[in-house]
């Protein structure tokens, strides 16, 4: 490799563009990679809820891991801008605890460690960042989506805007002592935080030995190239697309200090000749005394993905090709700029997802082959915060669980990637295996599968939602869960229909099912269970476009009954999945199909 | 006498090694219908070089190992059994909801992935285990009865069963096999907890759904083999290797055939092992092995072969996990036999289709019409169409040329020379980035490396492949067209058992780890007496599956012995993860107790001392002459020496441009590079002229 490295001021060719960037990206997985094995929180070694970035000195986003999309498109970037006006004088060795909505963070819960990397010559060359998503954060109740928090008082989280934890590579214990004093289960917050910082030191210590290597300028050129090769390829994409504006609206379910509910309102204009795309999100409510309104990073992130997910090709998702898109945010709106003290709590996910869907939409709306349908809401009690004191726990545990959701969105190429979690997530989740829960907690799992004719129906079908009951089998067990979707359902996309509703309940001891409330810490005693119905997904184009084969295929395998695959699909089937070619024939022609 | 059969989807490799340690290797085209046909072809080879009948040969036989493609290809395409899968009621999606996790998050061209047994064939048991093994729910039989009589109805060829907890208790499973051999006779069935007894109900069914569905069909496939081999005179014992680098008994293989998933390609790196220590002293070394069909990388790392734990059949998260560690092989499509075609951009593609066995390259005049590598390095002047094989095979050059350039050179804008090295050039590119993401996943630096070059088609741009990685050497092994058929010969029978058993250190639950690890021990045992009776050394290592607590994912911690009998001995432990633990992720947490999951034990029973082989080449009638026109990208049309393999004394060395070739293989050394032939009879080549 150093043989092949230009010399100074030449452009680096197509293959030493390729090489560098792979070089770079096995980086960003390594660290990727500790920070999956290591973490202790539910959220970070089973919904892989953390991200590892590189951003360039001048706070670029240059690359990121595979990761949930809502937390690498924006906010790493804006992170490191305020680490640079917070402390001009970064050296080697150190490190911040960035998790400030108000300054680049996603939501209170992401702990955010970001270590400079300085070269020898004590200039500071690149930032790494690994974001982690903790079980506990300091709330004033035991979850980390605090849905009914009036403001950050109420939420209580400790906040950190970019705050050094790390001098000379040594612990600032004053705030470790903090973080110990505040947060729930804090062992546990300690394993992640040995997580999250050895991955961004397991980054900067490749960094380093790669500006060795090939010498920072060359880095600094890849840079700049590798930018404009990926705005290239984002116009190319653009170009291509169908152009026009479109005005989408998703509603948030009516949640506390939203008791209205929200309705989002998303403007999508696409200029293919200009390779440009135009978001407006202004008009909306002003933010409200609850904790669903987004940060600035997760507003922007939920646009971006919408975007990446409308297109068919493969675009690197970096500074680049985010200059092709231009946002049009306000100060104190529930999706745009919010001003302290608003709470962020719940910002990753319910409103956000109402964001990314309505883009996603938009632009399905103006052409066939682009966009997708919308993707289930959560967060349901299957994915919720558990907590409680056992002996089995040896004291009180705290954590997320992820027990089972589906609810993709169909897309104009294929079915639903059925358990995509919800758009933010894109579907990196694992889901718990129900041994490894039943080990870890005292919890017994009753059951949990796909529920039948839950997917949107389309010429391609949503993705299913999930049932799952679960409950104590020591003491109490507090459930703490935001499941939006339980009145708006997932819509489709240009004629798909909608994805099922969510729902929750109780189960007392003799069966007997009582409703439980949307958004709920709720208590489940010993004996009792607790049902937890995941979103479905919206179906992208007609249904009765979906040959009959594949309905055919749909009954058979159990995701869409007969008597749906008739009304809906205008199939006639039977549930064996035999086909009444006359009966179908008839139907379809009713449906126009 | 020992035999090696590698079986390929182009090639059947045989190599023969006899008392004295002489070794021979013979080749012969795979029958993809009948691949025990191509086992028999190269047998037949080998009688007629060694003046025997082939029953003469085969009697003097004591073994034969064997690795064989069979079940993956049948996973593949899709020709595995009917199999229904039986699992506790109220988890009927085991299979489909998996484990989560997707790759490529803003790719939404690719569908959800097919459950490895389809929703309509599952069926759920009452029944209910709990995580201490103590029962919930009771069995209920008559329920078990009529599913087995609907599973009867659905004239299903196979059964899968995983019930939850399975592995602390697994009465309910070992009851509902009973049922299965009762009212479902003949119908083989495969019970999670005796396959493989680990936590995580998806990998366990998976595994069991796997075993199952292969079940049939490779039960019949080993009875087939042993008894046409018997048949041909062969009274010797019948070892298949297996996925983790293994052999073991075919009968064995058949009661669990998910073991030889990736029989062949697991060898390889043992050869590569033994070669990169006697050629350049190094531990650490990459093993290419390009056959007709795929082009496979493995690893030698610190002299160790490295495993992975999550084995996927296809891609992560959009194929099947396996459930079993495995030797961790990158395999992409690309080898002698991939196809060269140009796409409505313009962009020339190699593979991943190939021409395979049947029709094969232009060039073999069998009816195939898309130029391959193979055909390119014909028309390039690389392969002699008078001498492949051996000469036993004429190769149709003009044939390959009109087909490179109609359906390369013209649509390019190309002369003939300039499109057939294009062809190899995308052909090395697309092989050093399967290199470059395998040595990337394990932490391997390429060019601390040494590049061995195994399978027929390495020689044709082995030193392209070490130029672009930056490796200072390559080797070619004198058995490199049989390299893993070579493997096979120097594998040690394995075996592993394992088992569930939650504790940590702050409250070591010594008696029944140790109760556990004598029960490992005793299984281990049986295996030493039973089919590792007679062998050389036996050896028996124990490992631990743990973690920090609230962490999910285990690493594996070597045992010191083979019991834990103090709180010393706990604390050792526990200070080994710890280390481990900073050697893997550069972090540990020296506060922190320690929680177990999962024990293994593994023994491994060696069948050979070690390798001192003396291959012998079957003798050519051809001719060849000194030199050939060859061309090369960087100098156009030259003279390239040409050179008999067999014929190059040790410690020779020739400059390229030059053509070193044998019956089986062809090495081409590129302008600017030189070879050496070594004590141990392999060929290093030295891709930069005084580097």
């Amino acid at each position: 490799m150093a043989n092949d490295v230009p010399a100074n001021g030449d452009k680096l060719d197509g293959v030493q563009l390729a090489i560098l960037n792979k070089r770079i990206q096995s980086i960003c997985a390594k660290m990727a990679n500790t920070l999956l094995r290591t973490g202790r929180s539910g959220v970070l070694n089973s919904a892989r809820d953390f991200s590892c970035v590189l951003v360039t000195a001048e706070n670029q986003l240059l690359n990121v891991s595979e990761s949930l999309p809502i937390h690498v498109l924006r906010g790493a970037d804006m992170m490191c801008e305020a680490m640079q006006e917070f402390h001009p004088d970064l050296k080697r060795g150190d490190a911040f605890l960035h998790n400030s909505p108000y300054h680049g963070g996603s939501h209170p819960a992401d702990h955010t460690y970001l270590a400079p990397v300085i070269d020898d010559d004590g200039i500071h060359r690149f930032t790494m960042v690994a974001k982690a998503h903790q079980a506990d954060c300091g709330n004033s109740i035991p979850t980390t989506y605090h849905g009914g928090a009036r403001d950050v008082y109420h939420e209580g989280a400790l906040i950190f805007p970019a705050v050094r934890i790390q001098s000379d590579y040594q612990d600032n214990l004053d705030v470790v002592r903090m973080c110990e004093m505040r947060i729930r289960v804090p062992e546990q917050w300690w394993g992640d935080y040995l997580a999250a910082l050895g991955s961004a030191r397991i980054g900067e210590r490749e960094m380093l030995a790669l500006g060795a290597e090939v010498g920072w300028d060359t880095l600094n050129r890849f840079a700049e190239q590798w930018f404009d090769y990926s705005e290239q390829l984002m116009i190319t994409s653009i170009n291509r697309m169908p152009g026009g504006k479109k005005v989408i609206h998703t509603r948030h379910d009516p949640f506390p200090g939203a008791e209205e509910g929200i309705e989002v309102k998303v403007e999508v204009e696409v200029r293919p000749e200009e390779g440009v795309i135009e978001v407006d999100l202004r008009d909306n409510p002003d933010c409200l005394p609850c904790g669903l309104n987004l940060s600035q990073a997760c507003t922007e992130s939920s646009v971006l993905l919408g975007i990446f997910n409308a297109i068919p090709e493969d675009v690197p998702t970096n500074a680049g090709s985010l200059r092709r898109v231009k946002m049009h945010l306000r100060e104190n709106c529930v999706v745009g700029i919010p001003v302290h003290p608003t709470s962020c709590s719940v910002a990753t996910t319910n409103v956000a997802d109402c964001v990314g869907n309505s883009v996603q939409r938009a632009i399905a709306e103006l052409g066939d082959g682009y966009g997708m349908a919308s993707a289930g809401a959560i967060i349901p009690p299957s994915i919720g915060v558990i907590s409680g004191s056992s002996e089995r726990t040896d004291g009180a545990y705290v954590n997320q669980i992820f027990l089972g959701w589906g609810g993709g969105a169909a897309s104009p190429q294929a079915d639903a990637w059925i358990s995509i979690g919800h758009i933010g997530n894109a579907g990196g989740s694992y889901q718990d295996s129900v041994e490894l829960d039943e080990m870890r907690f005292p919890l017994h799992v009753a059951g949990r599968h796909f529920i039948t004719d839950s997917g949107g129906a389309g010429r391609t079908r949503g993705g299913e939602g999930v049932y799952c009951e679960f409950g104590p089998t020591q003491g109490d067990m507090e459930v703490g869960y935001v499941s939006d979707g339980n009145h708006s359902a997932p819509e489709g996309a240009r004629g798909g229909g909608v994805g099922a509703c969510a729902n929750q309940f109780r189960r007392d001891p003799n069966g007997d099912l009582h409703q439980l409330d949307a958004c709920a810490q709720a208590v489940i005693p010993e004996g009792h269970t607790i049902v937890s119905y995941s979103c479905g997904g919206g179906g992208y184009g007609a249904p009765h476009e979906r040959s009959a084969e594949q309905v055919a295929h749909d009954v058979r395998e159990k995701w869409v009954s007969v008597d749906v695959a008739k009304e809906t699909y205008g199939v006639a089937v039977s549930a064996a999945g035999v086909i009444d070619e006359a009966a179908t024939g008839k139907l379809r022609d009713a449906q126009g199909g | 006498m020992r035999f090696a059969v590698d079986t390929g989807g182009t090639f059947t490799d045989l190599v023969v090694e006899d008392d004295s340690g002489e070794v021979r290797m013979y080749k012969a085209a795979t029958t993809p219908t009948d691949p025990i046909k191509g086992v028999l072809d190269t047998l037949d080879a080998a009688a007629a070089d060694y003046g025997l009948a082939r029953p003469d040969l085969l009697a003097k036989g004591d073994m034969l190992i064997h690795g064989t493609t069979h079940a993956i290809n049948a996973i593949v395409t899709g020709n595995t059994a009917r199999t229904a899968f039986l699992t506790t009621q109220g988890h009927p999606d085991i299979l489909v909801l998996r484990e989560g996790g997707r790759i490529e998050p803003f790719n939404f061209t690719v569908p959800y992935p097919q459950p490895y047994i389809p929703r309509s064939l599952t069926h759920e048991i009452p029944e209910r285990i709990k995580y201490d093994g103590t029962v919930r729910e009771a069995l209920d039989e008559k329920a078990v009865i009529e599913i087995i009589a609907a599973l009867k109805e659905t004239k299903v060829e196979a059964v899968a069963v995983c019930l939850l907890w399975s592995i602390v208790n697994a009465d309910h499973e070992r009851r509902v096999g009973e049922l299965l051999d009762q009212h479902l006779p003949g119908v083989p069935y495969t019970l999670s907890h005796a396959l493989n007894p680990s936590l995580r109900e998806y990998r366990r069914a998976s595994s069991a759904a796997i075993d199952a569905s292969l079940k049939p069909l490779m039960g019949e496939y080993m009875g087939g083999l042993d008894s046409r081999l018997r048949d041909a005179g062969f009274a010797g014992r019948v070892l298949v290797v297996t996925t983790q680098g293994g052999a073991m008994d075919a009968a064995d293989m058949a009661q669990s055939p998910i073991h030889s998933i990736n029989s062949g390609p697991a060898m390889a790196p043992l050869a590569g092992r033994t070669y990169a220590e006697a050629d350049s002293g190094a531990d650490t070394a990459i093993i290419a092995d390009t056959g007709g069909t795929t082009f496979d990388v493995s690893l030698v790392r610190g002299g160790r072969i490295p495993w992975t734990r999550e084995t996927w059949i296809g891609q992560p998260y959009r194929g099947h996990m396996t459930g079993f560690p495995a030797v961790d092989v990158k395999s992409i499509g690309a080898g002698g036999g991939s196809i060269a075609w140009v796409d409505e951009g313009g962009l020339l593609h190699v593979g991943p289709k190939s021409a395979g066995a049947v029709p094969g390259p232009v060039c073999y005049g069998a009816g195939g019409t898309e130029p391959t590598v193979t055909d390119a390095s014909v028309v390039l002047g690389w392969i002699d169409p008078d001498f492949f094989l051996g000469g036993t095979m004429s190769l149709d050059r003009e044939a390959a040329a009109k087909a490179i350039q109609s359906h390369v050179g013209d649509k390019l804008g190309f002369g003939l020379h300039e499109a057939a090295a294009a062809i190899l050039s995308v052909a090395t590119e697309n092989m050093v980035h399967a290199i470059e993401d395998i040595t990337v996943n394990q932490g391997i630096d390429p060019r601390g490396a040494v590049l061995i070059g195994g399978g027929g088609a390495a020689g044709l741009n082995v030193t392209a492949i070490a130029r672009r990685l930056g490796c200072e050497r390559a080797i070619i092994p004198d058995i490199a067209a049989a390299l893993s058929a070579a493997g096979a010969l120097m594998s040690d029978l394995r075996a592993e058992y394992s088992g569930t058993l939650y504790t940590q250190t702050a409250s070591f639950d010594r008696e029944r780890v140790n109760e556990l690890l004598a029960r490992l021990e005793g299984q281990c045992r049986e295996f030493i007496a039973g089919p590792g009776a007679g062998s050389i050394e036996q050896i028996i290592e124990f490992t631990a599956e743990a973690r920090y607590p609230s962490q999910i994912w285990e690493i594996e911690v070597p045992l010191r012995g083979n019991r834990i009998a103090s709180d010393e001995e706990v604390a050792g432990l526990r200070d080994d993860f710890h280390a481990t633990h900073e050697e893997i992720f550069a972090i540990a947490d020296h506060k922190s107790e320690v929680e177990i999951v999962g024990w293994r034990a593994n023994v491994r029973c060696r069948l050979r001392d070690g390798v001192q082989w003396n291959v012998q080449e079957a003798a050519s009638e051809v001719e060849v002459p000194d030199s050939r026109e060859a061309y090369f990208s960087d100098i156009g049309l030259a003279e390239a020496r040409v050179l008999r393999f067999e014929d190059m004394e040790r410690g020779a060395e020739v400059a390229g441009p030059a053509i070193i070739e044998s019956s089986f293989t062809t090495v081409v050394v590129d302008p600017g590079a030189s070879a050496t032939r070594s004590k141990s009879g392999s060929l290093i080549i030295n891709p930069v002229s005084g580097g």
